[in-house]
């Protein structure tokens, strides 16, 4: 078998290979019930992470989305009273809005994407400090349920953010496999000039790469806020490179053009298999950053495709 | 070079004049910006970020980018304070080891950044992500969360003691600037930089052993970490995973704002100092125009935006990324 | 002094270089030959060291060598002038020279500029170049550019005891004429210190430059000649193996095109800096050659009529209708195509499949509501592949794995299945095997039947002469002449270059 076949494969083995390894130390974790729980217990990082993955996708950065996130919680929480179940549409085209602003920033001002989407995460930040007078606010149950009631709960003993997650997933696989949008971006991501010459307008191509990922983003927060009953612009604190790393470690690297969203499913689950083993390993907290690091390393080392990169920067 | 005002000069300067413009603005807006105390408190709070700032530049003068910088200033700040106390907790004891000790630790910090970006030839954005997590877990293992409290009268003269107005730390930082700009433009390694950005293939065609140029860049960059983290403690006395809080963006921030371009080749640790000034300037004048706290993210995210709009020449890139 | 013997290079699925026998002397100027594809960097790669031979000997002064890698080339005193720019544009003339070898300057890590500067400007010397060490390179032309590489490769003279075999890759490819004959004049005054081999498809320059030519022909030397006894045809015999004539151009099949029909119009078009007052009709059918030397602003053209430049002044219509956006979707919308010269960065984009590269710039006509039909996408492909018989495993291969020939055919697949009538050609052979440059003549003669619109800038003038219907020259952003290129009545080489230069 060719090996560079074998490195196409390399991220799904590697989640494989970890889950046994976890399951040899300890049965339990192989328990479907707790397989889920952990899928379920992703699934709102793996939605930001799908939302980076087309910017990545693309050759670019996204580190806006944790702010837009935040500022997601806040205005959920806020505007659930006003305008009950439409609170979540109102939700997502924000954060369609501040990805084009990113997307804008980047195409048409030539700011590299990860200084302009760092400065309009800074004003997504601003947004949601401003709105939540800079305290934890919290969502009236009744009115939570009634409006979002069907996001939280299990059926048939799978969480609904699972079935969330999953169905976002198609979706984004849709639009990257079967739709125009998704063909062109993949043209961007590997050869951007060909793409310029070839008549496709890049620039707004690039611009909605940016606003699907604000818009991922603005779900993952709505999900969160609603899962927490609350929103507060730092809710969704430390999910930023966590999600990047799971695009990064699924096989979808920094240059673009390779990979895509059913890699950062998997990247996503590595990532959680990695996270809840520490607890199986019985690994001190102090010491789980550590190891999370250098799993990554040896993650990353084995998976990413190197074929494609002439220098590695 | 007749032309005084040509595009190009323009656009070399244009962060300076960003800068300038920055400040006749504050001024204009509140007249308490244009004062020595207000200047003395700027440069204090950029301190920290300029040695973390001038770290990154040569990395990415290389093409490369370092993320691992929270990590290591964590790492070097929490080594420096356990180790100061242990040795007698006194400058004027054998507890001054600990200051060159903590430069060492950077360095070695970073040469193993280095050595998993260039040995296991990982893109230098996910290697030193990685190493930032692996160094804040370092910290956090020999902290057990704790704070370290360093209160050395003498160490901490860094922030007390003045002259003309400026605490002492602020000269050591421009000492050390010296000693970039020295490195930058004087040697063999800081040269051999701008050669790997410039043209890696062709440097690497040259003979250039690039694999130990990007290894030494990461190493002196670890170096400056450890310098920033000094100035750190010694400016809150305290040594903490958090020590290196927020300091990845704003240096970086900084680094592309003075007019050193992400794609490498160009810049220099000049650009950082003003690039650091302008960060730094935009949020302290934020505070003294009385701005209130919660806005101050999102204008300096536009000003930012603007300051690199201004700064780049457009009609070069092809694309941006 | 410097010889290689039977030497061979194989690479999988290709024998490049066959049992060849090369030898230069001291102070020697040797000339090297051949088509696209006929081994000749090939061969150089394995003189300057970035190849290894597979079999046979490389003697310098008579000793048996084997060079590992570029540096122990040099440390032989072989160096290599690149085709490509080859200084980092950021760094200063000096340390461009001195690059990889900065040791002699250094002192504990800290660079000497002086005295590095010193030695700088004794290498300038060499080379008759009058400018600071320390400017920075990218500030230079492309001829102060190509005299630092040669000093940078004179440095050898310093560090190597013995001779220096210097080779020049296409040196004059970005010259003007003048610099060229500077280039000449230096290169023969050079000679009592290094022997040079000499690569170029100028043949004139070949002979005029060389003492002796070696001619290549798909990876074998097939003769070696005295430049006396040179002379331009009959090496261009033995480098095609055959005579260059109409049935290589297709000329046969040249049709008058319909001049009743304008497929294109610019009215005195004009953008600063590149070309002014520009003013030409494009019929359907007909084949319209931009001749001029690089530079003269061929390209810039051809790029604002696809749209990637707007130009500042004059009209451009397409098919009766004055343009007014411009930007290469709306060029692609109205049926104008664009092959460009860089076809592995502009033409395709590796990585996506061979249906995906051709349906990249009419997904439109593959999609409904902005959802793809993959299925027809393929069908589409399959006919393609058939059609112009491209040598893929299948409409699902990487595009990037193809060879230049088949890559271009998948250019102007994606083009001529969108339904474009004016076709831009920027260099269609550039790069390909003399196989692949026939079909693409074919192609062109093809398309020029069914009544599409070409304009081409052609590789070389004789491909120029021998495809096209019409020559306009261009010289400094205007156009000089204009040649009708009836079969039986073209103009000769020496009717165009009197207007080029």
């Amino acid at each position: 078998m060719d090996l560079e076949k074998l490195k196409r494969h390399f991220p799904w083995i590697t989640l494989v290979v970890l889950t046994l390894l976890v399951g040899l130390m300890d049965p339990n974790f192989l328990r479907p019930h707790n397989l889920i729980q952990l899928a379920g217990d992703i699934s709102t990082l793996f939605i930001m992470a799908l939302g980076i993955t087309f910017v990545i996708y693309i050759g670019g950065i996204d580190l806006s989305a944790q702010s837009v996130a935040n500022m997601t919680t806040v205005l959920a929480t806020i505007s659930l009273p006003l305008f009950g179940v439409w609170a979540g549409v109102f939700c997502i085209v924000i954060g369609l809005g501040f990805g084009a602003v990113s997307g804008f920033v980047t195409t048409r001002l030539k700011v590299p994407s990860f200084i302009a989407t760092l400065a309009v995460g800074g004003l997504a930040l601003s947004v949601g400090q401003y709105a939540s007078g800079q305290r934890a606010l919290y969502m009236d149950a009744t009115l939570r349920d009634q409006a979002f009631g069907w996001m939280i709960g299990t059926t048939a003993g799978i969480p609904h953010e699972l079935i969330i997650a999953i169905i976002l997933l198609l979706l984004a696989y849709f639009v990257q496999n079967r739709t125009t949008t998704g063909r062109a971006l993949k043209a961007i991501g590997a050869g951007e000039l060909a793409a310029v010459a070839s008549g496709l307008k890049v620039d707004q191509y690039k611009i909605m790469a940016f606003a699907f990922s604000g818009m991922f983003a603005a779900i993952a927060g709505l999900l969160f806020s609603v899962k927490l009953a609350g929103g507060s612009p730092t809710l969704a604190e430390g999910f930023l490179l966590p999600a990047i790393v799971a695009v990064l470690v699924g096989g979808t690297p920094l240059t673009g053009g390779v990979g895509g969203v059913l890699n950062t499913a998997i990247g996503a689950m590595i990532v959680a298999v990695v996270r809840t083993s520490m607890l199986y390993l019985e690994i001190p907290a102090t010491s789980q950053q550590i190891f999370f690091g250098v799993v990554l390393i040896a993650a990353i080392a084995l998976t990413i495709d190197r074929s494609k990169m002439r220098i590695v920067k | 070079m007749s032309q005084v005002m040509s595009r190009e000069n323009l656009q070399k300067w244009a962060p300076v004049l960003v800068l300038i413009a920055l400040i006749l603005f504050f001024s204009i807006a509140n007249p308490n910006f244009m004062s020595v105390r207000n200047f003395a408190r700027i440069a204090m709070a950029a301190t920290p970020a300029l040695m973390i700032s001038i770290g990154i530049t040569f990395i990415i003068i290389m093409g490369s980018i370092d993320l691992s910088m929270e990590g290591a200033v964590a790492v070097c700040a929490v080594v420096f304070a356990t180790l100061f106390l242990s040795l007698g907790g006194a400058l004027d004891s054998w507890a001054w080891v600990a200051l060159p000790a903590t430069l060492v630790v950077g360095a070695c910090f970073g040469l193993v950044n280095g050595l998993v970006h260039v040995k296991l030839k990982i893109p230098s954005f996910m290697a030193s992500l990685s190493m930032g997590f692996v160094g804040i877990g370092l910290s956090l293992l020999m902290t057990g969360g704790d704070r370290i409290r360093v209160e050395d009268p003498l160490f901490r003269s860094l922030l007390t003691e003045r002259v003309l107005n400026f605490p002492l730390m602020v000269y050591f930082a421009g000492l050390a600037l010296l000693v970039a700009w020295f490195i930058q433009s004087r040697t063999r390694i800081g040269r051999n930089f701008y050669a790997v950005g410039g043209g890696e293939e062709l440097a690497h065609a040259s003979g250039l052993n690039v694999n130990r140029v990007r290894v030494l860049g990461f190493m002196i960059a670890g170096a400056f970490y450890a310098l920033g983290a000094l100035f750190a403690v010694a400016r809150i006395g305290i040594a903490e995973t958090a020590t290196g809080y927020n300091l990845m963006f704003i240096s970086i921030t900084s680094v592309v704002v003075g007019g050193t371009a992400l794609w490498g080749g160009t810049g220099g640790v000049w650009n950082s100092l003003v690039g650091v000034l302008i960060v730094n300037v935009i949020a302290n004048g934020m505070i003294v125009i009385g701005l209130p706290r919660y806005v101050q993210d999102g204008v300096l995210g536009v000003l930012v935006i603007l300051a690199v709009y201004l700064s780049t020449d457009r009609k070069s890139l092809a694309f941006v990324k | 002094m410097f010889e290689l013997q039977k030497v061979d290079k194989i690479f999988p699925g290709v024998h490049a270089l066959k049992a060849v026998d090369f030898e230069i002397k001291r102070g020697e100027i040797v000339g090297l030959v051949g088509e696209n594809g006929a081994g000749k960097s090939t061969l150089m790669k394995v003189i300057y060291g970035a190849y290894q031979h597979d079999g046979g000997q490389v003697f310098v002064d008579g000793k048996t060598v084997r060079f590992h890698n570029p540096r122990q080339a040099m440390d032989m005193g072989v160096g290599m002038v690149f085709q490509e720019q080859s200084l980092i544009p950021n760094l200063t003339v000096m340390e461009n020279i001195f690059l990889g070898f900065e040791k002699q300057f250094v002192n504990f890590g800290v660079i000497d500029w002086k005295k590095m500067a010193e030695a700088a400007r004794h290498q300038l010397k060499k080379v008759k170049l009058d400018i600071s060490p320390s400017t920075t390179t990218s500030q230079l032309s492309f001829a102060q550019r190509q005299l630092v590489e040669l000093a940078k490769v004179l440095t050898l003279e310093e560090r190597v005891q013995g001779d220096l075999v210097i080779l020049l890759d296409e040196p004059t490819s970005v010259l003007a004429k003048d610099e060229i004959k500077l280039l000449f004049e230096l290169v023969r005054d050079l000679r009592s210190r290094a022997s040079f081999i000499f690569v170029s498809h100028r043949l004139d320059e070949v002979i005029d430059l060389s003492d002796r030519i070696y001619v290549l022909k798909d990876g074998e030397v097939v003769d070696v000649v005295n430049a006396d006894e040179a002379d331009v045809d009959s090496i261009q015999r033995e480098m095609v193996g055959r005579n260059i004539n109409k049935e290589y151009y297709r000329e046969e099949q040249q049709k008058p095109y319909d001049d009743t029909k304008v497929l294109l119009e610019l009215e005195s078009v004009g953008n600063s800096g590149k070309y002014r007052d520009i003013s030409l009709k494009l019929h359907a059918g007909e084949v319209l050659c931009l001749v001029g030397t690089e530079g003269s602003g061929r390209e810039a053209i051809l790029r604002t009529i696809y749209g990637l430049q707007r130009p500042e002044s004059g009209s451009v219509s397409i098919k009766g209708q004055a343009l007014k956006g411009f930007s290469a979707k709306c060029g692609v919308e109205k049926g104008v195509a664009y092959v460009p010269r860089e076809r592995k960065i502009e033409g395709i984009v590796g990585g996506m499949t061979v249906f995906e590269n051709m349906t990249l710039s009419q997904m439109g006509n593959y999609s409904r509501a902005g959802v793809l039909d993959v299925r027809h996408e393929r069908a589409l492909a399959r006919e393609w592949i058939e059609k112009l018989s491209i040598k893929a495993s299948s409409e699902n291969a990487d595009c990037g794995n193809l060879s230049g020939g088949n890559q271009q055919k998948v250019v102007l697949a994606k083009w001529r299945s969108g339904g474009s009538d004016i076709i831009l050609l920027d260099h269609p052979t550039r790069g390909l095997d003399i196989g692949a440059k026939e079909d693409v003549y074919d192609m062109v003669r093809d398309m020029s039947a069914a009544g599409i619109g070409i304009i081409l800038v052609a590789d070389t003038l004789e491909e120029a002469i021998g495809l096209s219907h019409t020559i306009a020259v261009v010289k400094d952003g205007e156009i000089q002449k204009w040649f009708d290129c009836k079969p039986g009545c073209k103009p000769s080489l020496y009717d165009l270059i009197h207007y080029m230069i």
